[in-house]
């Protein structure tokens, strides 16, 4: 039970970036491998706005959040557009985010130096005792801002014209162009809001983890697979595949072997990917011809 | 004119004699490093080449097969005392399986997920490498690797490994070659081009997929085990992710849909990372820039680029000749 507990704070976390993942996918079919790396930068931003410039630790996370943002339509307009246009397949898409995450790391090398770097939480860290279980005022703060950033995303997305408009281009683009909905500025929203996310995912992981230059490859994996096993672009799949990841982790974690966590962990997937490969929240789908 | 250009065997042959003259010609022992490891990265390009380029299906994890070549050999020589030779077709059975584990599920898997699957088989092979301490030394990694032997000659300078990776260059490059000319090689690009099409001629494309994966594994198992011989020393930190990553940018950079793009990929590549190793961080943001230039720009690889020059040479060639003109 403590085990579960314990998952849910790095759970949220893997929420907000599996969300990340999806939304980019759901929208401009692109499966965004710098998502990753947009942590990493949300991280570090953070740091500088709360441990350097003083700001208090909402300001900062907002700033990052809007600086990643822009950092994400950027993105979206000089090297996703381009492709589009060319048709590229999409492998090369995938290929060229590789690219942008190849280039976020090594720049925030250079700006931030390869030394680890840590936030001081904002609360308390001293575990509070509820009978059998104990949790710290840090992991609610982390759960708390998780889930709060989840439904102001659920809110944009079901009623603003914006988020109305992204979801028809999610669910048919074509229509949604017929209709005379600008999917490429949905693109651009779609990217925007992913990158805030991921920006949200690095400061709340902060004071967890330390925060070093690389340290976007392996929490954009864990997003990724929390993504894939809710079924890519579906974002309800997506917060219930990241706490369904952290939990799964920690639980394989306690009670088997802690080296061993992550290749359990890819070992569920490879499973779950070759027996329900559309993901364990969404019905099969036939390829059609 | 397009006689020359198109007599395979007489260039093949030229090409053997290049490489062999090489070493003569180029003493510093460095250099000749760093074309090893380029034959080394080549080979596994080669695999991936058959694999991504012709067949369409992505592999994000190659370097858990290159990792597996080196441990399998590696390790076999060390507790059974078996000869570098002896090892290799052992290797070529254990990545075998291992393209098998990944070819099978593959077969359902497609676009991002395909991609997943195959990290999650490298970050697999890296963990155990990682975590199995009692055989695999742990992070610490394995020193000491034997030196292979060739007819009781023990293979140690630069220059006996550059002959050494040179012949399994070569007689990987001519098999990649004939199999991407062959019925396989044309029922791959069928896959790659429509699945459901080549699937409603009656091409059985699970089978031809899962054998794409074992190729390919095989061609980095290879490739692993000269690389333990080589270096003599391997750690789980030389089969990251990133390693995998760096074979495809190799494979895309260079051409992916064509034998040779793997050889200009792999040696570009490795010769750039060599040459700019004083700007770290610099340098890989240069090869980012490259990456995202390629795929919007050239998508064929530089050896699309190349291809797409001599056609038009010979065009031209063609044209001035006055056959038809009055």
């Amino acid at each position: 039970m403590q085990y579960i507990l314990n998952g849910l704070p790095i759970g949220a976390i893997y929420a907000l970036v599996a969300l990340g993942f999806s939304l980019t996918y759901a929208s401009a079919g692109v499966l965004n491998w710098a998502q990753g790396d947009i942590v990493m930068l949300g991280a570090f931003l953070g740091f500088t706005f709360f441990q350097v410039m003083n700001l208090g630790f909402s300001v900062s996370l907002c700033i990052s959040m809007f600086t990643l943002a822009v950092i994400g339509i950027m993105v979206q307009f000089f090297i996703l557009r381009p492709l589009q246009k060319r048709q590229a397949p999409e492998i090369n898409v995938v290929i060229a985010t590789l690219g942008v995450a190849i280039i976020m790391r090594n720049i925030a090398l250079i700006i931030w130096g390869a030394d680890a770097q840590i936030i001081p939480s904002p609360v308390s860290n001293n575990p509070i005792q509820f009978s059998m279980l104990s949790i710290t005022p840090q992991d609610i703060l982390i759960i708390a801002i998780g889930i709060l950033i989840m439904l102001i995303l659920q809110v944009f997305l079901k009623y603003t014209t914006e988020g109305r408009a992204l979801r028809a281009v999610a669910q048919d683009r074509y229509a949604a162009i017929v209709m005379g909905i600008d999917a490429e500025r949905s693109d651009a929203i779609a990217f925007a809001a992913s990158s805030a996310l991921g920006a949200a995912a690095g400061i709340l992981v902060a004071p967890v983890f330390f925060i070093t230059f690389n340290m976007g490859v392996g929490i954009g994996l864990k997003g990724f697979v929390a993504a894939v096993i809710g079924g890519l672009g579906n974002i309800p799949g997506a917060i219930a595949g990241g706490f369904f990841l952290g939990v799964v982790e920690s639980l394989a974690g306690g009670q088997i072997s802690s080296g061993y966590r992550d290749a359990i962990t890819f070992a569920l997937l490879i499973l779950v990917l070759w027996l329900k490969p559309t993901g364990l929240f969404l019905q099969k789908t036939r390829q059609k011809v | 004119m397009s006689k020359v250009l198109s007599s395979a065997k007489e260039n093949f042959l030229f090409v053997v004699v290049l490489i062999g003259l090489v070493p003569m010609v180029l003493t510093n022992n460095y250099y000749l490093h760093i074309i090893n490891l380029a034959g080394i990265y080549t080979l596994i390009t080669l695999g991936l080449n058959l694999l991504f380029g012709y067949t369409g299906q992505v592999s994000m994890g190659q370097a858990g097969y290159f990792a597996i070549g080196t441990y399998v050999s590696a390790l076999l020589m060390f507790n059974l005392q078996f000869s570098f030779w002896l090892t290799l077709p052992l290797v070529l059975i254990t990545c075998a399986v291992g393209g098998a584990v990944i070819g099978i599920p593959a077969m359902k898997l497609s676009g991002p997920y395909l991609v997943l699957a195959t990290v999650g088989f490298g970050e697999i092979i890296r963990l155990i490498l990682l975590n199995w301490t009692p055989v695999t030394k742990g992070a610490a990694g394995l020193t000491g690797i034997p030196l292979p032997e060739f007819f009781g000659i023990k293979l140690s300078s630069e220059q006996d490994f550059y002959y050494l990776i040179m012949s399994f260059l070569l007689l990987g490059t001519y098999i990649a070659y004939r199999l991407a000319q062959s019925k396989i090689g044309r029922t791959f690009s069928a896959i790659r081009e429509d699945e459901l099409a080549a699937e409603a001629m009656g091409v059985p494309i699970n089978r031809y997929k899962i054998a794409a994966f074992i190729i390919s594994a095989m061609y980095a198992g290879i490739a692993g085990a000269l690389y333990g011989g080589f270096s003599g020393v391997a750690s789980p930190d030389n089969f990251t992710f990133e390693d995998s990553v760096g074979f495809l940018c190799m494979s895309v950079i260079g051409g992916s849909w064509s034998i040779s793009g793997a050889v200009i990929g792999a040696f570009m590549l490795t010769i750039l990372s060599e040459a700019l190793r004083a700007f770290q961080a610099y340098r890989l943001i240069i090869y980012g820039v490259i990456l995202i230039f390629t795929v919007i720009y050239m998508p064929q690889g530089l050896a699309g680029l190349i291809q797409e020059r001599k056609i038009r040479i010979v065009a031209r060639l063609n044209t001035v000749k006055p056959s038809g003109r009055p």
